[in-house]
Parts: structure tokens; sequence; C-alpha cells
């Protein structure tokens, strides 16, 4: 048998080991901006360099990073908005009402999600050709959503299917309209559901690159096909693509980081009461 | 026309039909209390009164409207549910405000009446808590504070005391009948507890799976039970029965006779008998109605099994030479040897008598 201590070194070695697994790449990315390139070919690669920002004031000075992220935070707080907007009432109708294809409705929910999007991506980009949306916001808001909506929905169902009917009821007799029950006691008490959906949704919209790379060309790119933008010619600017990528990186973190008490919470619903 | 009046009522969920044409009515300022044991219907009944529940046949009045169809919102009821069904996220100000807000009604009213509600329940420095920080009482109290702030027609209270200790319990059933005599409204009430329903009522309705077995004051119930179901149902400890035949059936009165009867005894009816000589009865006996020792014009065998002491009274269990077992409630503490032979007497006045089907002669 195993001695405690040598359990516990042997668990925390997995832990760091995991750990630098999943971090590994995230740290080489960001070392990586912040080498030159000449740091950044060396081999065997080097650990310690002198770092430098030049990188980082190349993406700035280039405008088709800035405008990149700005698309994608205008695409993902629109996707974002839209798809909580549309699916909280939907999900709180599945959680409550009994009616005809609710559970057919269910199923078409989910298997919204077993296509693999690249089977889709070229009728999607065909669609989007003959209703001239190519290279729009709205197009990427719209694919997105179709994407988004289902996971909002099914959170939010199973969010809000745990609170008490009685308190819906408690609101009717005390002169709640449909909406209000819906406004003033569903959506506060769903809010753990309501925040990690939102997370999820804009984590998917902000990263989401087929799509993105598919249908759009100069005036919508988002932040990820800039990134990737980068790789086309005869050089690959490696410095500027791992800025670029840290840049993308940050406004998720510090979005997840601002709901991650409701995340949290969310992600342990129902495991306690 | 009463106040309130249930005609006909009949509850189907799928097959299966949970009230069965059922016919009750309550007058205005009046205390009804639904009683029966768990599954006989009394809280659907309730909930379709509020509206919560669609009536499958039968209407609903109230204040001389048909309400039926009526939304919930629209009925002019208040409702104290078992769970309390407070709203979490809200302070106890907000919550029983609530009702107030959704009707428009101007802030400095929603003050003024929350301020008195709060006065009345003692709640008062509880009003910018959330439910989560309050007790079991406290969040009773609110419930209904809830309710009454908004000066309904009707209060609803659906089993509100059962997740409460028994201390509490009995202190909230006293606040709840000074509730109802302050403010004079009409109450219904569900419970399983017939102490609940004994001690808060003016009319009981026994309900047993769907069907109203009685309606009648609790004094009504306790001394002239319709049948089998509400003798044993009412009164604490239970109702003894034991299994007796007719031996003479005269007039208006039945003689029955059971091994354990030192003599054939001689019951007046209530009706006109529908017994005859020979046919099985059940003879009720209330536990505080016998006593032991040669007291009473009539006298039970019985074999003491084990005495149960509450202080100021001892239940003794005892059993007749068939088996039967018996209980006595007597003053006092009294201990019992296990198969210490024992007589008990009681006043023939005090028995019951039910046919065989369970209805009360």
């Amino acid at each position: 048998m195993v001695s405690r201590p040598a359990a516990r070194f042997a668990h925390l070695a997995g832990l760091v080991l995991v750990f630098a697994f999943a971090m590994f790449p995230f740290y080489w990315m960001v070392s990586s901006s912040f080498k030159d390139q000449a740091d950044l070919l060396a081999s065997p690669p080097m650990w310690l360099f002198e770092p430098t920002i030049k990188h980082y004031a190349e993406i700035w000075a280039d405008q088709k990073v800035t405008a990149a992220i700005v698309n994608s935070l205008i695409v993902a707080v629109s996707t974002t908005a839209l798809a909580v907007l549309l699916g909280t009432p939907a999900a709180y109708a599945l959680a409550r009402f009994e009616f005809r294809g609710k559970s057919d409705l269910w199923f078409w929910f989910i298997s919204n999600r077993m296509i693999s999007p690249i089977v889709l991506a070229l009728p999607v980009y065909l669609l989007a050709q003959s209703l001239g949306l190519l290279d729009t916001h709205l197009v990427l808001i719209l694919i997105y959503l179709t994407f988004n909506l289902p996971i909002v929905v099914w959170i939010c169902t199973d969010q809000f299917r745990s609170i008490p009917p009685e308190l819906e009821q408690a609101a009717r007799l005390e002169g709640a309209k449909q909406f209000d029950v819906f406004w003033r006691i569903y959506l506060p008490l769903g809010l753990p559901g309501v925040a990690v959906s939102a997370i999820f949704s804009f984590i998917f919209s902000w990263n989401e690159l087929l799509y993105a790379l598919v249908l759009t060309r100069r005036n919508v790119q988002t932040a990820p096909v800039a990134a990737t933008s980068f790789m086309s010619g005869y050089e690959l600017p490696w410095g500027k693509i791992m800025a670029t990528g840290t840049v993308i990186v940050l406004p998720v973190t510090i979005f997840a980081l601002i709901v991650s008490r409701h995340m949290i919470r969310g992600l342990t619903m129902g495991a306690t009461k | 026309m009463s106040f309130l009046k249930l005609e006909k009522i009949v509850k189907r969920f799928g097959d299966a039909t949970v009230i069965d044409h059922v016919d009750i009515t309550a007058e205005r300022g009046e205390f009804v209390v639904f009683v029966g044991p768990s599954g006989c219907g009394k809280s659907t009944l309730l909930r379709m009164v509020a509206g919560l529940e669609e009536v499958s046949e039968g209407d609903i009045y109230l204040d001389g409207a048909n309400v039926t169809d009526t939304e919930p919102a629209s009925r002019q009821v208040s409702m104290v549910f078992q769970s309390y069904a407070l709203f979490p996220h809200m302070s106890v100000h907000d919550n029983i405000s609530f009702g107030l807000r959704m009707a428009k009604t101007p802030r400095e009213e929603i003050d003024r009446r929350v301020a008195e509600a709060a006065r009345i329940l003692q709640i008062e420095n509880l009003l910018q808590r959330k439910p989560r920080q309050l007790s079991g009482g406290q969040r009773q109290r609110v419930a209904i504070g809830r309710a009454i702030v908004r000066n309904p027609k009707l209060f609803l209270f659906d089993e509100p005391l059962s997740n409460l200790d028994a201390e509490l319990r009995s202190q909230m059933r006293v606040e709840i009948a000074r509730l109802h005599r302050d403010l004079g409204v009409t109450m219904v009430y569900v419970t399983h507890d017939q102490v609940e329903a004994m001690t808060l009522a003016d009319r009981i309705v026994v309900l047993r799976a769907g069907k109203v077995e009685q309606i009648g004051s609790p004094a009504d119930l306790y001394e002239r039970p319709d049948n089998i179901f509400v003798a044993g149902f009412i009164g604490s400890p239970k109702m003894n029965f034991l299994k007796a035949s007719v031996a003479a059936v005269n007039g208006g009165a039945v003689t029955v006779r059971h091994p354990a009867l030192a003599d054939d005894l001689t019951l007046p009816t209530r009706h006109a008998p529908t017994v005859q000589p020979g046919e099985d009865v059940v003879l009720g006996l209330r536990p505080e109605h016998l006593s032991v020792g040669d007291g009473g014009a009539a006298r039970l065998a019985l074999r003491g099994e084990f005495a149960e002491s509450l202080g100021a009274t001892s239940q003794l269990y005892a059993q007749t030479g068939n088996g039967e077992t018996l209980i006595l409630q007597v003053p006092g503490r009294r201990s019992l040897a296990a198969g210490e032979d024992i007589r008990a007497g009681f006043d023939p006045a005090q028995a019951y008598l039910f046919d065989g089907a369970g209805r009360a002669i």
C-alpha cells in the first residue's frame, strides 16, 4: 500500500502535469508575443530572452487588428444579447408550460448541435451570398445565434425548472401577469444559468473561426480571422500572430472573471438545495 | 347566497377522479377547514378555489360571482403555501408588497399597508431581511403578511403549519385564530391535522378519496359523526371500535351484544334503525369516555397490555377477549401490568353505533 505522503505527492504531481499540459500553449503564446523573430525561430527554443513589445506596437498600429477586435465585439455582444433575449423566454416556456410538440421541439434544439459545422459551411455560404449578406455583421450574428440559442435554452430551461412552481403560483395569485412572473421571478432567480449561458455564448462567438473565415472578407473580419490572416504570404510573422492571440484572449478572460461568481454557482447548480 | 360556494365540483387527472362531486359553502367571515388523510384531494380543492387548478366540472362562486374560469389574479384571494413560497431574492418588505406593487398602488399607500401588516404580525424589525435570514416561524409570518396586505376577499391556507416544530405550530395556530378574529375575513384552511381543524374551524369539511364525508362544526363532528371514518378521524386518541352484533331492535333503540360487555347494551338511535337482529354492527367508544373501575352504566371486561403516561393523563392499552385493542384515557399517572384484568366503564349515552356499511345509526 502507498503511504499517505507518497499518495499526496503523486496526486500533486499529476495535477501539476495536467496544469502544465493545459497551460503550456497559453504560456508559449504569451511569451512568444514578447520575443523578436530571431529568438522565436531559435532552435533549441529560447527560455530566457530579452522581452520586446514591438509586436504589440505593430498590431496597435495595424488598423486591421483593432478593427477586427471591434468587429468581434459587435458580433459577440450582439449574439450574446440576442441569444439571452430570445432564449430565456423560450426556456421559461419549456420549463413551465405543457404544449403539443414540446418534446419534439426539445429534440430539435439538441439536433441542431449534432451536425458538424463544416457540413453546413457551404450551404450557409451560398445562402448568405444569394441574400447579399456576405461580409456583414448580421450574417455572423445570425449564424452564431443558431449555435448559441440551443445552449441558452438548455441551460436556462434546466435552471428555471429548479425554481419551485409555488413561487410562480404565489406571484400569479398576487396579481402578477405572465411577463411579470418571468421578469421578476424567473430571470432574477435563474441568473446563474443565464450568466453561464451568456458566457458560453460570448466565448463561442468570440472564438469562432470557421464561419467567420467563410462568410467575411475585408470589412467584417473578426479577431481570429485577423490572427490567421497573417499566415498568408512568404513569411510567418509569429510574434505578431502570438501578440494578436494574446490580445484576443484578454476580453474573454476579463468577461469571464467578471461573471465567474455566477458561473461557479451556475455550474454547481442543483448540487445542493 | 353563501359567500363561497363550491357546486358539484369534479376534478380529474386523466382517468383518475380526485374530486368527486363536492358541494361546500362558506359564509362571510367563516373559518372553514378542509381536513382528511393525505391524498384525499383537500389541497387540490383549495387550489381550484385559488384558480391554480382547473375545474373539470362544476362551478365556484365567490361573493356572488361565478369565478370558475376567472384568472387567479382576478379572484382577489390570497394563499399561504405550505412551503411559504416567499420570493428568495426579495426583502421581506418587497415580498409583502409584491401584490400591491403589481396592482400599481401608490408608494405611500404601500408603505403604510406594509407597516400595518408588519405591526400586526410583529415583524417590523425584519422588513429589510431576505427570507433565507429568517427562521421558519418568521417566514410563516411574512407569508401571512403577504396575504393580508392586499385585503383579499378570501384567505386560503395550504397546510401552513406543517413545516414548523410542535411548539411553534401551536403558537402560530393561536395567532392564525387571533388574526381571523381581528380581521373578520373568510378563511379556508387545509390540514391533515385534526387538532388544527378542531381548534381553528367554525366548520370542518372532512374529505376522503375526493368525497365529502361530513361537514359540520367541530362539536358536531365530535359528538355526532355521520360515519365510522369521521368518528375515527376526529378525536385523539382515536375512537375505539368493537365488532358487536345486534341482539334486538326496539323502536328507536338497538340492543347490541359483545363478549367483553357485561350485559347487553341498549342504545338510542339517531334515525329509525335500519339494522336487523343478528346483523353485525360496530360499537364506537372514545378513549376519554372510558373509565377504569365500576363507574358508568355499562362495563367492559378487559385484559391490560401496557400504559403510557402523558403526565396529566395516562393512556391504557387493553384487549378484549377476542383480541380487539382498546385505548382508555384516564386522569393522572396509572400503571398497568401486562395481563392484568381491568374493568372499564362508560356511559351508554356516549357510545356510538355504526352499521355494517359504516354509517352512524
